[in-house]
This record gives structure tokens, C-alpha cells and sequence, in this order.
């Protein structure tokens, strides 16, 4: 038999085996030649021709990569989130990679030594806050986990996203705890966690859970960051503040346009948003009226105790008033216009006028 | 902002003197101030076993009226514990790096079209592949208690590192003329696999000792299959997490080893399963006759027509792949195996040597 190239010419060493190379030649599409541009070679230049083909529904159950042939008879892996209206967001990608480019490590971006003692009080408050804050960002961390492994690779920018957002989550995590740890302090009293809870336990899908966690949740965490970051006691403090709004900012940015998306590609979505804040409106207006975090804001906002119950409680109001402004503008520009009527005492107090009058309230 | 009327508000402040062990004062190292600075107090002390169903932070005061919000199903030390974890989640974040701006993609240029195939093969298989390793770490995350936040935290460092390493292949694939080729399929759910397992050190020596230690000495191999500097630094900066991820693995097999014996039977059946299946199946690159394995040879051999030599190298990557197994498993306690005749890895290896 003639020997071909595949042959050993060694007659003692067992014969090398022969290619079937039943892959070669095979592709959906070739001859693509993306190219880096000024901010590098990022994921959203790769959407090109077939690879940039979001398909409105992905019922491949293997992790086949978008573009790829995929290969039949692989028994499933068991994705839940199948569809493009259940968690896409145009803007997934180049936030994946912005989150990329302004990485950060608490443990040495942190100007730890700015940190000098402080009054008892206020060091007190400062470390209740945090402690609400770990238990904030272990709520994302934990959400994001038990969703993203649900969805299809079809849509791997989103799941490329939602790794960068938990991971800013860890990061936030350790940041907080690392503040509280660091100036004689130590941790407070545990949040008391309905809206965790809830955020935790939403069951109806990922939208959903993006509903409590970014929409409400989120919209309450980046003001109060913003004003935490105004009233500062030190400069730790305030790059702690400031990397975590960058990183809150992305996710937001996420939550909002996926909102947007899924309301414009599913009937009834906006009917159920309705619901979902009716319902979880009351959740967060119940948790507002815990004492807790509201008295650590005011004497953080007051730069102390002696001015927090008039200075600091009036600050914690107007952030309250800002939170609400936001909320409402998030809810009319996603359609789902929130009536004052509708809506618990608790939260309306902090409404904008003109949002309460043309409700009718 | 601006400051609204000052009413008086009565404060209560009985949370006050209801917080955690007070006194606590970390002080940042020359690394600043990592993890391992702040195990001080009742803070480091790492419960046997979490009671912690509502996600306080550990060390913080519980509410005695807070919901059992956690359903977490791993709340004992020895199930997913290892000794450094802290060190490895800080190193994570000093060595995050960037698919778009960190690789030269400029010094890609036109490879012969055998070479640019098998790549982009190779690249299509490292795509389906890599996100087993940030799929499986995310459920496992989410049923931690977050009293062990210290192992959490290395898992959502390996999934932003998956989810980079997903990226960077694709970007490869779609980078020079090619475009991704065929699924191997070799990440199904079938009984044995990474995704299947359901108990978390099943799962960690699936994933980080047998599979990710296979692909790690791939990468670590990259110089050698790599035709420009791109490839070259993508190989090199994935071996570098791909590194972590496996000590992970390790350590806590170590650590499992050392504090419940009673499950050393149960682990070596895991190993047994991953010698049978991973090592030597489609999930391995250099495993069976497989596109990847087939690709990889071709760009060992620096194209088709040197398929045969490309295959003795990659027969030496294999040997070497089982090598590094074989010590990572001594690492982790369990090398009686090499010595009792109950692992076949020294055959394997004398098979892939002759």
C-alpha cells in the first residue's frame, strides 16, 4: 500500500492518524477582516455580516458562539432566557467594554490614608451606611448570578456585560467593607431587606428582576451615592463614592435601555412594568420608614450628630426629592408614567409638585 | 444640591448601640490595603457553618426580624473554602486586562489559508469553551452564603475572566480574513460534566483541576502555535488568569482534603470520572482526534503538509498536560492514587510518549 504524508516513515512508532479535517472548509461566512479603530478592537466591531445577526429568538441550547456551525446532536445545556426581548440591550457591548477600560482596585486606588479619625457618631453612621451598601451591592452580585448563567450564548454581549457588572459588585462589596474596617470602626446593624428581598425572590424573568434592581433600587443607590460622595468625610471616601457612580452609571445605562427594548417587543410588558411598581412601590415605601439608614444619612450629611436632626434630616429630604425626580422621569420615559394616586404616601411626599398636580394628587 | 428647610426630626439612634465588634483598624500593607488586611477581630473569624439567610455582611449585627432571603445551599467552610482566596481575588483585579487595547492586533498579517482555518477552528472552540468556566462559577455564587464572600469573590473575578477570554478568541477568529468555523459541542450537558455537577467541589475539580488545568498548559504552549504577536500575547494573558483559576481549584481540594476526610472516597471518584471523560475527551484540545486537536497539530506544525510533526508536539503537550495534572493533584492530597495503581494517567502518559 502506498504510504501517503500521513504515514510514519518510522516502521517501530504506531502509525500517526490520519486528519479527517471534516472541519475545514466549513463556515458560515468567511473573508471577515475586522479591524481595530481608535479605542482598539472592541466587541461591537465584531458585529459584522452574520456575526452581527441578533436573531429575535436563540433556541440553541449548546453553547454554539453566534455565527458558528453548530453541531447536531448535542445534548442541551438548559438555557431559560431564549429571547432577544427578555435581556437585550443595544448598548451591551461597548458598555462591556468601558467597564473594561476604567478598571479599578479598591485595595490600591483608594487613598486609604486619607482617613483620620472621626467624631464616634459620625464614625457610626458612616459605618451603618456601609454596611447597607455591602448588603446592596451583595444583592446585585447575587441577582446577576442567578440570571446570567439562564441566558443563551446568542446574546453573549449581554452576558459579557452582566460578568463586568457583577464583578463591579465585588469590587463595591469589598470597598465598603474595606471603609468600615479601616478607621476604628466596624460594621452596623444589618438593612432590614424587603426590597432585597423582593428584588431576590422576582421569578418572572430577568426584566423583572432589572425592574427592582436597577429601576428602583438603582435609581436610590446612585442618588444617595451622589450625595454621599458630596458630603464626604475624606478622600477614600469619595473614590470609593465616585468609582462606584461609573460603575452604577453603566448598569443603569444597561437596565434602561433593556426596559425600553423589552417594552417595544413585548406585548403587555408595559401593563406588567405597571404592576410590578404598584406592588413594588409599597415593598420600598415600607423600607423607607426603618429608621436606620435615614438617621446614618442625616449625621453623615450633617458632618456630624449635632446638626442631624434638623441639617442633615432636611439634606436626606431634598436626596429623597432627587430620588423620586429620577424615578418618575425613568418611569415616564419608559412609558410607564407612575400617578401619584396610585402611589404610597411615603414615596409621594418626596414627589415633585408638578408630578403630584397633573396626577391630580 | 440644594438644602431643603430645617425641620426637626426626632432620632432615635438606638442602632447605635446595636452594631458589630467595634474598634476595628485595618491598615493598608505596600499592597494597599487587600483583603487579607482586614481579616482582624471577629471579622476573620470564617464560621464551620453559615447560619446567615438573610445576606448580612459577615460580622455585621443581625435583625432578628429579617427575611430568609438567601436559600443558599452552601453554608459549610469545607465545601467551597481555600486558604488564599483573598490573595488570588486582589491579584485578580491588579492583572484585569483589555481584549481591545492590550493585544496587538496590528501585528496580525495574512497567514496561509490552512493556518488561518486551523486558528480559527482552534478560536471557535476556545469560544464555546470558555464561557463553561463563567456559566458554572455565576450559579455557584448565588448559592454561597456571603459569610464565605472570600471564595465568591474569586469566582466573579474567573467569571469576568471567562467572559475576556470569550471575547478575545472571538476577536481573533473574526480579526484575519477567516471567521468562526464549527462547534465541537465538547460543553454539553451530559452526566459528568462541568455544568451538571451539583455539588460545588464536583464542580471546582471538573472545571479548575481537570478542564481549565488542560487548557491552561495550551496557553501556556501559545509560543509555539502562535504566528504573531496578538496570538502570542492573548495566550500569554489568558495562561495568566487560567493560572489562578486552577489554584483556586487546588486549594480548595486541599483545604477539602485536610478538613473533611470523609469525603477523600468521594473526590478520588471525581477524579477517576475526569480522567476518563475530561482529560481525554472533546473537552480537551489536545484529548482525541477532535477539530481542536486536529487544528492545534496543523498550527504546531506550521501547516497540513506537516500535520505529522505537529502531532508529535502535540502528543508532547499532551504528556506535559498530564504531568501538570498529575503534580496539581499531588498538590491537592490526593497523589496515593499515582502510587496505587488507581489512576491510569502514567499509562496515558506512556501511550502519548511511543
Amino acid at each position: 500500500m502506498a504510504k501517503n504524508k500521513f504515514d510514519t516513515e518510522d516502521p517501530v512508532a504506531p502509525p500517526i492518524p490520519k486528519p479527517k479535517l471534516r472541519w475545514m472548509n466549513r463556515s458560515n461566512q468567511w473573508n471577515t477582516r475586522v479591524k481595530p479603530g481608535k479605542h482598539g478592537l472592541r466587541l461591537g466591531d465584531l458585529n459584522v455580516g452574520i456575526y452581527g445577526d441578533v436573531p429575535a429568538v436563540w433556541n440553541d441550547q449548546t453553547r454554539n458562539p453566534r455565527g458558528a456551525i453548530p453541531k447536531k446532536g448535542v445534548p442541551p445545556v438548559g438555557y431559560t432566557v431564549r429571547t432577544k426581548a427578555e435581556l437585550w440591550a443595544d448598548s451591551a457591548a461597548d458598555l462591556y467594554e468601558e467597564a473594561i477600560q476604567r478598571k479599578w482596585a479598591p485595595a490600591t486606588d483608594v487613598p486609604w490614608k486619607s482617613i483620620k479619625p472621626l467624631p464616634e457618631p459620625l464614625e457610626r453612621a458612616v459605618c451603618q451606611v456601609m454596611t447597607e451598601l455591602c448588603q446592596y451591592a451583595n444583592c446585585d452580585i447575587e441577582t446577576i448570578s442567578q440570571w446570567q448563567y439562564q441566558m443563551a450564548y446568542g446574546y453573549h454581549e449581554v452576558k459579557q456585560f452582566l460578568a463586568t457588572a457583577s464583578f463591579d459588585g465585588a469590587r463595591m462589596y469589598e470597598a465598603f467593607r474595606k471603609r468600615a474596617l479601616c478607621n476604628g470602626g466596624g460594621l452596623g446593624l444589618e438593612g432590614p431587606g424587603e426590597v432585597n428581598r423582593m428584588i431576590l425572590e422576582s421569578r418572572g424573568g430577568w426584566s423583572e428582576a432589572v425592574t427592582y434592581l436597577y429601576l428602583m433600587r438603582g435609581t436610590f443607590t446612585v442618588v444617595m451615592l451622589r450625595y454621599l460622595e458630596a458630603h464626604a468625610c475624606n478622600d477614600a471616601e469619595r473614590a470609593i463614592y465616585a468609582a462606584s457612580l461609573e460603575a452604577k452609571g453603566r448598569h443603569m445605562t444597561y437596565a434602561l435601555e433593556h426596559l425600553q427594548y423589552s417594552i417595544a417587543h413585548t406585548d403587555g410588558r408595559r401593563e406588567v412594568m405597571q404592576t410590578l411598581l404598584f406592588i413594588g412601590e409599597r415593598v420600598w415605601a415600607r423600607e423607607l420608614k426603618d429608621h436606620v439608614l435615614r438617621e446614618a444619612l442625616a449625621i453623615v450629611f450633617a458632618g456630624g450628630l449635632n446638626h442631624a436632626a434638623d441639617k442633615g434630616m432636611a439634606i436626606f429630604q431634598q436626596m429623597m426629592r432627587d430620588v423620586m425626580t429620577e424615578y418618575c422621569f425613568s418611569c415616564d420615559w419608559l412609558g410607564v408614567t407612575r400617578k401619584a394616586e396610585r402611589m404610597p404616601s411615603a414615596l409621594t411626599q418626596y414627589m415633585p409638585l408638578a408630578e403630584k398636580q397633573s396626577s391630580g394628587s | 444640591m440644594a438644602e431643603a428647610s430645617a425641620d426637626i426630626f426626632e432620632m432615635k439612634l438606638d442602632w447605635m448601640s446595636a452594631q458589630g465588634e467595634w474598634g476595628t483598624h485595618a491598615k493598608p500593607g505596600k499592597h494597599g490595603l487587600s483583603l487579607a488586611d482586614i481579616q482582624q477581630g471577629s471579622y476573620g473569624d470564617i464560621p464551620e457553618h453559615s447560619d446567615n439567610m438573610s445576606g448580612r455582611p459577615r460580622g455585621a449585627n443581625p435583625r432578628p426580624d429579617a427575611y430568609r432571603i438567601g436559600g443558599y445551599s452552601v453554608r459549610t467552610k469545607h465545601e467551597i473554602w481555600l486558604d488564599n482566596a483573598s490573595f488570588l481575588y486582589e491579584e485578580a483585579l491588579q492583572r484585569q486586562w483589555s481584549s481591545a487595547t492590550d493585544v496587538p492586533w496590528d501585528t496580525i498579517e495574512p497567514l496561509p489559508d490552512d493556518i488561518e482555518q486551523a486558528q480559527c477552528e482552534l478560536c471557535t472552540f476556545l469560544t464555546e469553551v470558555e464561557f463553561v468556566a463563567g456559566d458554572v462559577p455565576s450559579r455557584w455564587v448565588a448559592k454561597t452564603t456571603p459569610d464565605y464572600f472570600e471564595p465568591r469573590h474569586v469566582l466573579l473575578a474567573q467569571v469576568m475572566d471567562e467572559a475576556r477570554h470569550m471575547d478575545v478568541f472571538r476577536k481573533r477568529a473574526l480579526a484575519n480574513g477567516g471567521g468562526l468555523m464549527s462547534a465541537t459541542g465538547g460543553t454539553a450537558g451530559v452526566v459528568g460534566s462541568i455544568d451538571l455537577a451539583r455539588d460545588f467541589t464536583e464542580m471546582s475539580s471538573r472545571l479548575h483541576i481537570s478542564g481549565e488545568g488542560a487548557v491552561l498548559t495550551i496557553f501556556r504552549m501559545g509560543e509555539l502555535m502562535a504566528y504573531n504577536d496578538a496570538e502570542k500575547t492573548m495566550y500569554r494573558l489568558c495562561a495568566q488568569d487560567e493560572a489562578r483559576h486552577v489554584a483556586f481549584g487546588v486549594m480548595h481540594m486541599r483545604y477539602m482534603a485536610e478538613t473533611a476526610p470523609e469525603r477523600r472516597e468521594e473526590i478520588e471518584c471525581y477524579f477517576d470520572e475526569a480522567e476518563r471523560q475530561i482529560l481525554a475527551g472533546s473537552q480537551n484540545p489536545a484529548g482525541a482526534q477532535t477539530e481542536s486537536s486536529e487544528s492545534l497539530a496543523i498550527l504546531l506544525g506550521g501547516g497540513l503538509d506537516n500535520y505529522d510533526e505537529g502531532i508529535k508536539k502535540l502528543m508532547a503537550i499532551r504528556r506535559r498536560q498530564l504531568t501538570e495534572y498529575q503534580k496539581r493533584v499531588r498538590s491537592a492530597g490526593f497523589g496515593e492514587r499515582f502510587e496505587n495503581g488507581r489512576s491510569p494517567i502514567k499509562e496515558m502518559i506512556a501511550a502519548s510518549a511511543a
